[in-house]
């Protein structure tokens, strides 16, 4: 068991270290971030000074070697754009981004769930249909249409939900809001944002549970209860449903960490402050060691959920950290 | 003694293509069919009969002018709304967007772009992911680890890093579109192949040609590519409907086909604030056509699915 | 009897003379000896009275917020939005107008420019309390790094403080625009910083947590997303009117726009475009138009003989193309003005386009076509490249639609803001070749001067024009000390620039703000608030008040 831990360790190191390097080198193909930070007119020693702070006058080797070194102690650069600390403001929006992913989530198993049960249990009929499409929808529209519909009729013409990111209560724009406050007071900030990310994953989460249920709903252990006469909601509800929730749960982790790509859209129409928008933003500059630290650490969270996975695994199924 | 007519052979013959022809047509899915069907028909048709330029404003008809600016005379009508609203007309039955242009002939070109960079784009990554995932898959420990390791680091990869780095160093285009697709999209695909390749190459078949001392390389034209397909068209109808939705969102954000190409995701990305000024027409027809194509691209890819996985198909 | 008396009378007098002398306000108390240069610059306008803050002004801003921004040793971008905030500058731009007294109460030149001293107001403090003194002024000037630094700093020869309030610049050679620079329009190294706090938490603290002299305080902010500031009652010149001040970066203009129907902003900047019809028709919000620079498409390599642009008829051809009227109707609701210059008409050495110094462009496409046949295109030619300015790329297509119509043909070259600002900074080595046309505007301080050592001479740092004729009055321009001179020449140099059609003027951009009804005062007096000359956005910032 402990080799098995430490080769899939190995395995996630190589592959971070892979990133940071693929991303190192990509980041820096995109431009000059200090011709675009000065303007007109701006005198050479203000832009040979920028230059040499951002360290972008050293040859690639030296900055290479200079970004992995401070990387190891946990260093992530100061941001060309914002001048402070990446680390710093990586860490202040990721709970933001968090927060909306898990309630997408939420909401994404509430639409996906129920209709994919129905799908399974009535196969080829009407509500299976009904219930594909209506998850389908979500998949089939752009996110910022979904949004400015939703702002539209529930922000503007409603007037039930505001149409900014959290932040912009008068109770709650001085301090940032705690986890507390949040969840009791700053929900509604949270429901559009949440719905208009959660209803393009429930298509996934349709099928996977569809699938899911077929297969159990198919296995000798249902017909020995439905055999013993157990009665056929009790069969779906306590045991096919159980059972199927494995492959979701699996496929929810993952997506969790998806959703950083597949927020900004989102997070730009709804204002909201997540690490989608910080790296929209980080590119749009070229801000070069921001991009760095948000892919980085997007990077580093899903590694880590995978490290944690195939362990896991290997530990309930002793025959995969036998094969190799 | 009247005769009973019997029926004939060449009757029998018939009677029976039919009946299969209409059991085969119950198991297919029509409404995506169809669906695709109009689109496509639209794409290929789209030069020939769409009523006017997909680039060129609309020139105005009379009475249309001094209706909408008080002038005698003008360049184009703007925001003229679809043919059954007060000041549209039936020249332009869709209306026309900010800059005078038919939004029906521009939805007719935009079908062209939608199909070609979706297809294109997915079948550069499908083309990619499964070359490699059948290498991961087939030849050998090493190959399976370099490959999987850099499967894993790229998946993590935004997409819009590829975006900003491909708009960066070539002019945006079309074909930087179907770049980014590619290759964000491969990694999709050779993890699900590889999967395919490990339990493929314990079977007899591939056993029994390597025995026959046939070369890694045949084998694997000849016998793993074939039977890996039927994942992959699975994959690819699904991630068809994907790549229409990243297209648009990539307008969105400036990285897509640029202007004044009519991309239906452009037109809905350029037309966001027209919706709010209450010129629908302008945001909702785009939004109609690609969730028309990715419904059906979808619809179609669950049937696929169902029909080739010999376990699903009994259900 | 009478040597005592007469000794207890001059005592007396003595004293009362003593007295009165006192009493005699030191402003009009001259600095430098010898003869002073004719400044024109405005009083202060102190509040008479201490009112009480009430309510919160919520900003909507259109990019987002670099804390960077909070520094005024750093200054570059938009910062001054947040400089009148949170500091405070000898001199600066008011409503009162472009040089108005604020932490100086006296300031003076010397007559050959080379001298320049400033006197403080009495009793002046930081936002902790801490004493404002010249001290803060010269470390200030001496640690600036922002834009300029350099030719600022290499100018000037030392800094004399000859007490805690009064301060003199010495500088090596005679520096006329010294004031156009350090009166906080122009570089930030007129604003000054707190020397101790800045010393004590260090350049990254102070971005984190700013303070300085300015009417609000900063409270709180998120990196890039959200800023607040509370009012300081203790501002030399009133009580701010608005207690609390939260702006936001909201990059979208529809979720801007959805901000204000909701009524979670108050103010937003950048409501044009598709939206303006219905900022305009909407009875809930009061816009101003906020004119800034006129657009304008320059020719970058037009004087290589290869170039199509190189006959100025061509270039005349490309003014009489463009249906300005047409424009303005389709991009800013018919407020924007076809203008026939290129420079802001605030600037106080402005030519203005509208009829007045310098005619509005004519359309006339049928003389356009004419133009091009003589010059030897009858049927017009295919350039390369036209270059929108992010993210007007409507705009582009209309101006492209029109020149199509009389034979000149081309695309959209699609840049980010990013990309673009980097090309067009370096003039016309930005850009390969020479069939481009790019579209610009640059509504910056300084005065039509400014704009002209930037782009329209030689070794201009961002030159696109190189012509001996504007060479020669640039060098006169340069060598003259006496401004109305100075003036004259600027005036003489736009002139030429546009009769020669190196430049194409389009139109005068409004860039227009949008309020709710929170904001005081209500019905259209609100316009006050963007009274200062030249400024992007609505400051003074302690004038501004709200509903409670």
């Amino acid at each position: 068991m402990k080799k098995y831990i430490l080769v899939r360790a190995l395995y996630s190191v190589v592959t971070l270290w892979l990133l940071v390097t693929i991303i190192f080198g990509l980041v820096r193909l995109t431009g000059d971030p200090v011709a675009m930070k000065a303007e007109a007119g701006a005198d050479p020693a203000y832009v040979a000074q920028l230059r040499h702070s951002w360290g972008l006058d050293q040859p690639l080797h030296r900055q290479y070697m200079g970004f992995i070194g401070r990387l190891l102690r946990g260093d992530f650069g100061h941001s060309f754009e914002k001048s402070l600390p990446v680390r710093d403001i990586y860490f202040e929006r990721l709970p933001n981004s968090l927060k909306l992913g898990f309630a997408a989530f939420l909401i994404s198993l509430a639409l996906g769930v129920p209709f994919g049960m129905l799908s399974a249990l009535k196969v080829n009929s009407v509500w299976d249909n009904a219930g594909k499409v209506i998850a389908l929808l979500g998949l089939s529209m752009p996110g910022f249409f979904v949004g400015l519909v939703l702002i539209i009729v529930f922000g503007i013409q409603l007037g039930w939900l505001p149409v900014l990111g959290k932040g912009s209560s008068a109770f709650v724009w001085s301090a940032p809001s705690t986890w507390a406050t949040f969840w009791f007071r700053d929900w509604a900030h949270l429901a559009m944002p949440a719905f208009a990310l959660g209803w393009y994953f429930s298509g996934a989460m349709l099928r996977i549970t569809r699938s899911g249920m077929l297969d159990v709903l198919g296995s000798d252990y249902i017909k020995l209860v439905r055999l013993k006469g157990v009665p056929e909601a009790v069969v779906v509800a306590k045991h096919a449903l159980k059972n199927s929730m494995i492959p979701v749960l699996t496929f929810a982790g993952l997506n969790l960490l998806i959703m950083v790509n597949v927020s900004v859209v989102i997070e730009v129409i709804f204002n909201w402050p997540g690490v989608g928008q910080l790296l929209y933003d980080a590119l749009s500059n070229r801000d070069f060691p921001m991009v760095q630290g948000v892919v980085l650490m997007s990077g580093l969270l899903i590694v880590l959920l995978n490290f944690t996975i195939d362990v896991l695994y290997g530990y309930v199924d002793p025959r995969i950290r036998l094969s190799r | 003694m009247a005769t009973i007519p019997i029926a004939t052979d060449q009757t029998v013959a018939v009677l029976r293509v039919a009946r299969r022809g209409y059991r085969a047509l119950q198991n297919v899915p029509v409404i995506p069919l169809l669906m695709l069907g109009v689109l496509t028909a639209m794409a290929i048709l789209a030069p020939i009969v769409a009523p006017h330029s997909k680039l060129d404003p609309v020139k105005p008809l009379r009475g249309q002018c001094l209706a909408k600016f008080n002038m005698p005379d003008c360049p184009y009508v703007d925001n003229a709304p679809p043919f059954w609203a007060a000041g549209g007309t039936l020249d332009t039955p869709l209306g026309t967007d900010s800059l005078g242009r038919d939004v029906l002939s521009r939805l007719m070109h935009g079908a062209r772009i939608s199909l070609i960079v979706a297809l294109t784009g997915t079948l550069f990554a499908g083309a990619i992911g499964t070359i490699l995932g059948v290498l991961a898959g087939y030849m050998g420990r090493w190959w399976d680890e370099i490959i999987m390791r850099i499967t894993d680091a790229w998946l993590t990869l935004p997409s819009l890093v590829f975006a900003i780095l491909l708009s960066s160093v070539r002019e945006p285009s079309l074909w930087n579109v179907v770049l980014i697709l590619g290759l964000v999209f491969w990694s999709r695909y050779s993890r699900a192949v590889r999967g395919e390749v490990l339990t493929l190459r314990e079977r007899d078949f591939v056993k029994l040609a390597e025995i026959n001392g046939i070369d890694k390389l045949t084998i694997i034209r000849r016998h793993l590519i074939p039977n890996v397909m039927n994942t992959v068209m699975v994959l690819f109808s699904l991630q068809v409907g994907v790549a229409v939705i990243i297209e648009a969102s990539l307008s969105f954000l400036g990285f897509g086909v640029p202007p004044p190409e009519p991309s239906w995701g452009l037109m809905m990305a350029q037309e966001r604030e027209s919706l709010m000024e209450g010129r629908w027409w302008l945001e909702v027809f785009p939004g109609i056509c690609i969730t028309m194509l990715v419904l059906s691209a979808n619809m179609l890819g669950d049937w696929l699915r169902v029909r080739l996985d010999p376990q699903l198909r009994n259900r | 009897m009478i040597k005592r008396a007469f000794a207890i009378l001059s005592v007396l007098t003595f004293t009362c003379g003593v007295a009165w002398g006192q009493s005699t306000p030191s402003t009009t108390k001259p600095i430098l000896s010898g003869p002073l240069a004719k400044l024109d610059i405005k009083d202060a306008q102190i509040e008479p009275g201490r009112g009480v803050p009430k309510g919160t002004l919520r900003v909507g801003l259109h990019f987002g917020i670099d804390p960077g921004w909070f520094d005024p040793l750093g200054y570059y971008g938009p910062a001054l939005h947040f400089y009148y905030l949170v500091h405070d500058a000898l001199i600066k731009p008011m409503p009162q107008g472009e040089f108005t007294y604020s932490l100086a109460e006296r300031a003076e030149m010397s007559a050959d420019f080379r001298r320049a001293a400033f006197r403080l107001r009495p009793g002046l403090k930081f936002q902790d309390g801490h004493p404002l003194t010249t001290a803060d002024v010269k470390w200030t000037y001496e640690n600036y790094r922002g834009l300029g630094f350099k030719y600022l700093q290499d100018k000037t020869e030392n800094i004399q403080l000859v007490d805690d309030r009064t301060i003199i610049f010495h500088f090596k050679t005679p520096f006329v625009d010294f004031l156009d620079l350090y009166s906080g329009s122009g570089s930030g190294i007129g604003w000054i910083v707190p020397r101790h706090y800045y010393e004590q938490v260090g350049k990254d603290g102070f971005k984190a947590r700013p303070m300085g002299a300015g009417p609000f305080k900063f409270v709180s902010q998120e990196a890039g997303v959200q800023v607040s500031f509370e009012a300081w009652d203790q501002y030399w010149r009133r009580v701010p009117g608005v207690k609390t001040i939260n702006i936001k970066a909201i990059r979208d203009l529809a979720a801007r726009m959805a901000g204000l129907e909701t009524g979670e902003l108050d103010l937003a900047y950048g409501m044009t475009g598709k939206l303006l019809q219905r900022v305009m028709a909407d009875p809930k919000l009061r816009w101003d138009p906020n004119y800034t620079s006129p657009w304008h498409l320059v020719f970058p390599g037009y004087n290589e003989p290869s170039s199509p642009f190189h006959d100025p008829r061509v270039r005349q051809a490309v003014s009489l193309a463009i249906n300005r009227q047409f424009l303005v109707k389709q991009e800013t609701q018919g407020i924007g003005k076809p203008w026939g210059n290129w420079i802001s008409h605030e600037n106080r050495d402005a030519l203005r386009g509208d009829g007045t110094d310098l005619p509005v462009p004519p359309y006339d496409p049928a003389k356009a076509k004419q133009l091009l046949a003589e010059v030897g295109y009858p049927n017009g030619f295919d350039f390369d490249w036209y270059v929108p300015f992010a993210p007007y790329y409507d705009m582009a297509e209309r101006i492209l639609n029109d020149l199509r119509a009389v034979g000149m043909r081309s695309k959209v070259q699609m840049l980010d803001a990013p990309a673009y600002m980097a090309q067009t900074s370096k003039g016309r080595k930005g850009f390969p070749g020479n069939r481009t046309i790019v579209q610009r505007i640059d509504p910056r301080p300084g005065g039509a001067k400014e704009l002209i050592r930037l782009y329209a001479v030689c070794d201009g740092p961002a030159s696109y024009i190189c012509e001996p004729k504007l060479e020669t009055l640039w060098a006169k321009h340069e060598a003259s000390i006496d401004v109305a001179e100075r003036d004259r020449l600027s005036k003489e140099l736009q002139r030429a620039i546009v009769e020669g059609y190196y430049l194409v003027p389009v139109y005068l951009n409004p860039f227009v703000h949008a309020v709710t009804q929170k904001v005081l005062p209500e019905g259209q007096t609100v316009h006050r608030y963007w009274d200062t000359v030249n400024a992007p956005f609505p400051w003074p910032w302690e004038v501004w008040e709200v509903k409670g």
